[in-house]
């Protein structure tokens, strides 16, 4: 604090003539270090604020998510667990869901079919514990005026009493799961990248909340957590006020942090483990599919192979796993051999496909 | 405080270091009385009911074999109908099941899917009769393509897991979905939509388009197509001034 060459008190340096401490010098040193010690403490009292849980060393040394061993992930999931249970009071269903092998996923919507009802964006904002306030939601259904597809001209504010509006039709965007994805380019820390099933994923823990992801996003799939997710807290229940999806998954629906981005993951904790996504199956109208491209029996290969199928903005040529579709007029240039060659399509227990008997 | 001390000590060599002390006091007051940070507007939380995004489906449908509740009872279809013999023709108005309003093409005879002798079943045109469970199979006989699709899982919805190795799935019933009597009309009745989005930066492209959006030809091409919708749908407001 005081300066070198001033002999002031306490500084006691290395040379052969001892310092005279006078009553200024020592009064004026003093002053000033103590000053300064208070300004300091002064200046770094906003660190106080910080909470110490968010900032542990074990978190700083994390590593990326494809670096871990199992050991160490196990480790992770235990402290990410133990965050949820202080910070929403209730114990997840918290794993690392990998990737099935020989699956790539595919998601289709019938665009002839879906009536705009939202019903998909909140099914998605429960499943998948996005933020209440301010809100954060994966799908946007686009109302566009028939005949055409602009969809700088789609308004997802639209807010009728009823829909659909005979003048209209919807359009849902969520994230396309490219096979060629812009936003795993632009990530200057390689914190989001594509999973062998087709999923683009994020490990939050490694987002440095840069937004070069949502920038370089042409179907504006991917949102950014401005600030803490805010959840609605119903105090009278003792277990799980926020109301979250306790089955959470490492890549996928685990509570996210300030300054992170987010985006559909086609529901991995499900869709991984065989189940279908959320949206899917809140559908009223069965717009929805989703299945295996690899498997030619799923619904999405079906479609693939028989429907008219369209994505978006194909000439980004960021070749998309959601596609759009429309239902063909009858009668098809398919001939009824072909299905025939297939049986009866793969059996699903529980429905009845021959009658007659009983 | 220590800037007075300072002041006074114009003779020391090496000012900058008592630089520093009045440095940290303009540290201070930034950190306490600086400016706030930047405001994330925090829109209300809206909650939607469980019930809005249930995934049962549309329709609740007849099991086989099929039950209604009379005065708190549950009767059968045969409990009524078997005092009765069916007639020659199906009258077309009905004194009994009035809310049953069959609209549905042109097959408007209720016999073409209902069992004559055994109400509690349907029939094939064959004259085969199945039970209500495999409605499916009845729909089939005439919408065939829609019935392929179906099996495939295009047309209608599939309920629970993709692989079915790893769980059941179930595909629903054409009744589910459709009234049988009038399938058109009630069954993609249109609904209300759950509340839009209030997100940060996701505002309306509509309400900021500048002039040059304004005379791009796709754009006007786009008005054009809405204001002759809009006419068709109330062509009241056609009349010329």
């Amino acid at each position: 604090m005081s300066a070198a060459n001033n002999p002031t008190g306490g500084g006691t340096g290395p040379e052969p003539v001892a310092p005279e401490v006078t009553r200024r010098g020592f009064l004026r040193g003093t002053l000033g270090a103590v000053g300064g010690v208070a300004a300091l403490a002064a200046a770094l009292s906003p660190l106080k604020d910080i909470d110490k849980e968010d900032y542990t060393l074990e978190k700083f040394l994390q590593k990326h998510y494809k670096e871990m061993t199992p050991e160490e992930m196990k480790k992770v999931l235990a402290r990410i667990r133990k965050e949820v249970e202080r910070e929403y009071k209730l114990s997840p269903h918290l794993r690392d869901v990998k990737p099935i092998d020989g699956v790539q996923f595919g998601y289709a919507l019938n665009l002839g079919r879906c009536i705009g009802c939202r019903k998909c964006v909140y099914a998605c904002v429960a499943e998948n514990n996005q933020s209440r306030s301010p809100q954060i939601q994966y799908i946007r259904v686009l109302e566009m005026p028939r005949g055409s597809v602009d969809i700088e001209r789609g308004n997802h504010h639209y807010d009728r009493p009823t829909v659909p509006d005979e003048d209209h039709y919807y359009m849902p965007i969520q994230c396309h799961q490219c096979a060629n994805p812009p936003c795993v380019k632009v990530c200057p820390v390689e914190a989001t990248w594509q999973e062998p099933d087709g999923v683009t994923v994020i490990d939050y823990d490694w987002c440095i909340g840069c937004r070069y992801c949502e920038a370089a996003c042409p179907y504006w799939a991917r949102r950014f957590n401005f600030t803490k997710p805010g959840f609605p807290r119903d105090e009278a229940k003792s277990e799980n006020p926020c109301g979250l999806n306790p089955d959470m998954a490492y890549l996928s629906n685990r509570p996210r942090m300030r300054g992170v981005m987010e985006k559909c993951h086609f529901c991995l904790q499900r869709s991984r483990e065989g189940r279908r996504p959320a949206c899917l199956e809140v559908c009223p109208v069965g717009a929805r599919k989703f299945g295996n491209l690899l498997d030619p029996d799923s619904e999405v290969a079906r479609i693939l192979a028989e429907k008219h199928v369209f994505v978006l903005k194909q000439e980004v040529g960021t070749l998309p796993r959601f596609f759009y579709y429309f239902d063909q007029e009858y009668p098809r240039d398919i001939p009824l051999s072909a299905f025939k060659t297939s049986a009866t399509g793969p059996a699903l227990p529980g429905t009845p496909m021959t009658g007659g008997e009983a | 405080m220590s800037n007075d001390e300072h002041g006074r000590s114009g003779g020391s060599g090496s000012w900058a270091g008592f630089l520093i002390g009045p440095a940290f006091l303009v540290l201070v007051y930034w950190f306490l009385a600086g400016p706030d940070l930047a405001e994330i507007p925090h829109t209300k939380a809206v909650s939607v009911p469980a019930s809005a995004i249930s995934t049962a489906p549309r329709r609740e449908i007849l099991h086989d074999p099929p039950t209604i509740l009379i005065n708190g009872f549950k009767r059968q279809c045969m409990d009524c109908h078997s005092l009765f013999p069916p007639r020659e023709e199906t009258p077309k108005r009905l004194l009994q099941h009035k809310h049953v309003r069959l609209n549905h093409g042109i097959n408007d005879r209720c016999r073409n899917c209902h069992d004559t002798e055994n109400r509690n079943r349907l029939v094939l045109y064959g004259g085969k009769s199945i039970p209500y469970n495999n409605v499916v199979e009845l729909c089939a006989k005439c919408h065939g393509p829609e019935y392929e699709d179906w099996l495939f899982g295009m047309h209608g919805k599939v309920l629970g897991y993709w692989d079915t190795s790893r769980g059941p799935a179930r595909r629903l019933m054409c009744t589910e979905c459709h009234n049988p009597h009038t399938p058109r009309i009630p069954a993609m009745s249109p609904i209300q939509p759950l509340p839009p989005p209030h997100t940060l930066r996701m505002g309306n492209p509509a309400e900021h388009e500048t002039a040059e959006e304004e005379a791009d030809p796709l754009r006007h091409a786009l008005r054009v197509t809405e204001q002759i919708l809009n006419q068709r749908k109330h062509p009241k407001q056609e009349v010329p001034d």
